[in-house]
């Protein structure tokens, strides 16, 4: 067992990483150890870049152990560089976090410095442009992210700093070391572009709210996601456009940040109905909105915009139709998920199963797109108005041969008698999907001796495909 | 004398044509129903204006409108029952018509009458998913129609309540299981006065269930019929094809003294019920046990229950 990482306390001991266990207790017995957990360690960077997300949308992680924020154009708003850095070292001190912190101009200037200034620079860790040069001099090599074996090698070349590095003659030591060394020395200066990866998508629009007192009742929180959807009222009118997709952002005091999706079926800007769908998220996700001390932040993003033509209520006093429509889909939605709305979809196939299914109802705008309408289907045949999902086992012990219909049939353990029957309607197999030996079947309208109509098929031709073709149940008619 | 001859025979031929164009009536068997023309005009044969009430669907069936006081209830909960799983599809059928009926009726108004069914997972595994294209057949409108399929009863009962604020649905079908106990007197009410309220109808469907006491005006028990002969363009009766779907619908809870049964098929292509008399179902020659076709006794349908059944009076029905 290996010592991988130190607390402030055990660094001052002289303790080291990879520094073994047993040895390290050695020296210090009463040495507290706890086991690396990296799913945990990578859980709680996790939450902390959430948590982030108050600074600036672009958080990206740097390492297993730290996170890069990109916050050009954000400084403003929290009084300047140094005074944004204070906040963020002074919040996470307060939530036990010991972390450090820079900034600069370059996201690689900015990881080297955070991990390998000394402890006099720690105060001022805001590079100015025109600095990074005399920042990153005296900085170890190894402050240059290169791999360890490399970072070695150059060690024990006598290249221990930075500085030393940018003495060297450039085109052998590229030539001994491959390209990476000077291109991540040039990344750190600035002379060459490093963007970073976000780990979320960055919202078309948000608007936020801070908060002196933090809320934590659901009234509260819905009042000022309406304040937050009024916010956004005016930016999108000026796009001309409306939000497919919201996400409501909640700050919890003690760093926690949850974050509520909510979909529509249209786009949508009326605040008072994007306040709705948050009535019902709220509602559904009640128990696992622990609000703790309350939230001190609320942020309403819009993930996904689509244009959408103004419309002018008319003046009969009636709501438009479609509209109201989509507004019950979006709660329902917005309550119970994607998947308990649908609508049915017809399709071209004479397989009764592919001819109509139903999709979720979220996505579709009323009146509906491009897809076939009943009008357009190729020929009326005869269909139950309920289709068993999978067709059921019919037991036929006497049936016309070759293609005639059963006599009696048994279904879920009861014996039926065959009244009248229609049929066969034959439907031969989708061979471009199916495969060639796909059975034909053979479907007949059944009515029993009380007037139950049902509807049955042989699967395959009788002895020219199966030599004993079985029977199914599919469907139920009226 | 010789001269009229030929006239006779012409007036013999379209005398015969006539009597062919008579008797090839739209849609099989079905009768015209009993409203007189001026009736239609909205005049009763006493003279009195018929009142035609906004709050009611005339089936177009005179034994079951006369019970239900002039139609289905457009405002308020109506149960369709059904005794068995395997009749489901008699009361799907029945039950959708209904829909189509108030759908037909909004779009004659100029809007858009989406239909919603929510449909409790367990009923829909039971008894078979709606089948888009056979509703289609049947006479439904896919593009207003919205279906649902809630996880429990509870989130079905949310949905319905909701659904029944927004008065841009026709109708709103509700289709359960048996008789669960979280669907009782209370919860009916509620649907009851938000259907009230919005003039929504709402259509209960309870497959495999029994009658209890519920808030809904009108309960009513669909069974299957056999269908009547399909009559052929040219006349003939087709025997052994299969024609419109039939009911058998007996009227169990309704502002009338007794049950009152009525023999019915849908017609998908005038979307509309026909009534169907009882004695031109014809029975199948080998039929053991030949379908009730005698009117339901008094006070309730098929005699009464057997006793010592209840073992306790745990819930008001």
């Amino acid at each position: 067992m290996r010592i991988v990482a130190l607390d402030g306390v055990a660094d001052r001991l002289r303790l080291k990483r990879g520094q073994g266990v047993a040895e390290a207790r050695a020296m210090h017995p009463q040495l507290d150890v706890l086991p690396a957990d990296a799913a945990a360690d990578q859980a709680f960077l996790s939450a902390l870049a959430d948590w982030c997300d108050r600074y600036t949308p672009l958080v990206a992680y740097a390492g297993a152990d730290g996170l890069a924020l990109d916050i050009t154009g954000c400084t403003h708003l929290h009084g300047g560089e140094k005074a944004l850095l204070d906040d963020v070292l002074s919040r996470l001190f307060q939530l036990g976090v010991e972390a450090r912190g820079a900034i600069a101009a370059s996201p690689g200037l900015a990881w080297a410095l955070a991990r390998f200034s000394g402890a006099g620079l720690s105060g001022d860790c805001v590079i100015e442009a025109g600095e990074e040069v005399a920042a990153l001099g005296p900085l170890p090599v190894t402050a240059l992210r290169l791999p360890e074996t490399l970072a070695d090698t150059l060690i024990r070349l006598g290249l221990t700093h930075v500085a030393d590095l940018m003495e060297a003659p450039r085109a052998a030591l590229a030539r001994r070391f491959g390209p990476l060394v000077f291109l991540r020395l040039d990344q750190a200066l600035g002379h060459d572009d490093e963007p970073l990866s976000p780990r979320r998508p960055v919202a078309e629009l948000s608007v936020e709210r801070r908060l002196i007192s933090p809320v934590s009742g659901e009234d509260d929180i819905l009042g000022l996601a309406l304040q937050l959807a009024t916010g956004l009222k005016t930016t999108l009118e000026a796009r001309g456009e409306g939000g497919r997709q919201f996400e409501l952002l909640l700050f919890r005091v003690d760093g926690k940040v949850f974050r509520l999706r909510a979909g529509t079926s249209s786009p949508l800007r009326d605040p008072q109905r994007i306040a709705a769908l948050y009535r019902e998220r709220l509602a559904a996700v009640h128990d696992d909105l622990d609000a703790g001390y309350g939230f001190e932040i609320l942020r309403l993003c819009v993930l996904k915009a689509e244009s959408i033509a103004s419309v002018q209520d008319d003046f009969s006093g009636q709501p438009d139709q479609s509209r109201a429509l989509a507004d019950f889909t979006d709660r329902v939605i917005a309550r119970f998920g994607e998947d308990v709305l649908s609508i049915a979809i017809l399709a071209a196939s004479h397989i009764p199963e592919r001819a109509a299914s139903l999709q979720p109802a979220g996505d579709t705008v009323f009146p509906a797109g491009k897809r076939l309408q009943p009008e357009e289907w190729p020929v009326q045949p005869v269909r139950p108005l309920r289709l068993l999902t999978h067709p059921e086992r019919v037991e036929v012990p006497a049936a016309d041969v070759p293609d005639g219909a059963p006599e009696r049939f048994f279904w879920r353990r009861t014996a039926y008698r065959v009244a009248r029957a229609e049929g066969p309607e034959r439907i031969a197999a989708e061979w471009w999907i199916d495969g060639e030996d796909a059975p034909t079947r053979d479907y007949f309208r059944i009515e029993d001796e009380t007037g139950r109509r049902f509807w049955m098929f042989r699967n395959g031709l009788f002895q020219r495909e199966r030599m004993h073709p079985d029977w199914f149940m599919h469907g139920i008619f009226a | 004398m010789a001269e009229n001859a030929v006239p006779r025979e012409t007036v013999l031929a379209l005398r015969d044509a006539i009597a062919r164009l008579e008797r090839d009536r739209p849609s099989g068997s079905c009768r015209p129903t009993l409203e007189t023309e001026g009736e239609r005009a909205g005049f009763s044969a006493s003279g009195r204006p018929v009142t035609r009430s906004a709050d009611v669907l005339p089936l177009g069936v005179p034994a079951l409108d006369h019970a239900m006081s002039g139609g289905l209830p457009l405002k308020g909960l109506s149960e369709i029952r059904v005794a068995e799983t395997r009749d489901a599809g008699a009361a799907t059928g029945f039950t959708l018509g209904l829909a189509a009926l108030c759908q037909a009726r909004r779009k004659a108004q100029g809007e858009l009458g989406a239909i919603l069914w929510i449909s409790e997972t367990m009923a829909g595994q039971e008894a078979g998913e709606p089948y888009g294209v056979g509703l289609s057949l049947l006479g439904i409108d896919l593009r207003a129609m919205l279906f649902s399929r809630p996880r429990n009863l509870q989130q079905a009962l949310w949905i319905a309540e909701a659904a029944l604020r927004f008065s841009v649905f026709s109708a709103v079908i509700l289709e359960i299981r048996g008789n669960p106990a979280r669907l009782g007197l209370a919860e009916s009410r509620r649907l009851q006065l938000r259907s009230v309220g919005s003039g929504v109808p709402i259509l209960l469907l309870r497959q495999a269930g029994e009658e209890e006491a519920s808030s809904a005006h009108v309960r009513l028990f669909v069974r299957p019929a056999p269908a009547a002969p399909f009559m052929l363009p040219d006349g003939t009766m087709l025997t052994t094809g299969i024609g419109h779907p039939a009911f058998h619908v007996v009227a169990e809870k309704t502002r009338a003294f007794s049950p009152v049964d009525a023999y019915l098929e849908w017609s998908s292509h005038a979307r509309r019920f026909y009534p169907l008399d009882p004695v031109a179902v014809p029975l199948p020659a080998n039929a053991a046990d030949p379908v009730p076709v005698l009117p339901a006794s008094v006070g309730r349908p098929g005699g009464a229950p057997a006793l010592g059944r209840v073992m306790a009076f745990k819930r008001a029905s």
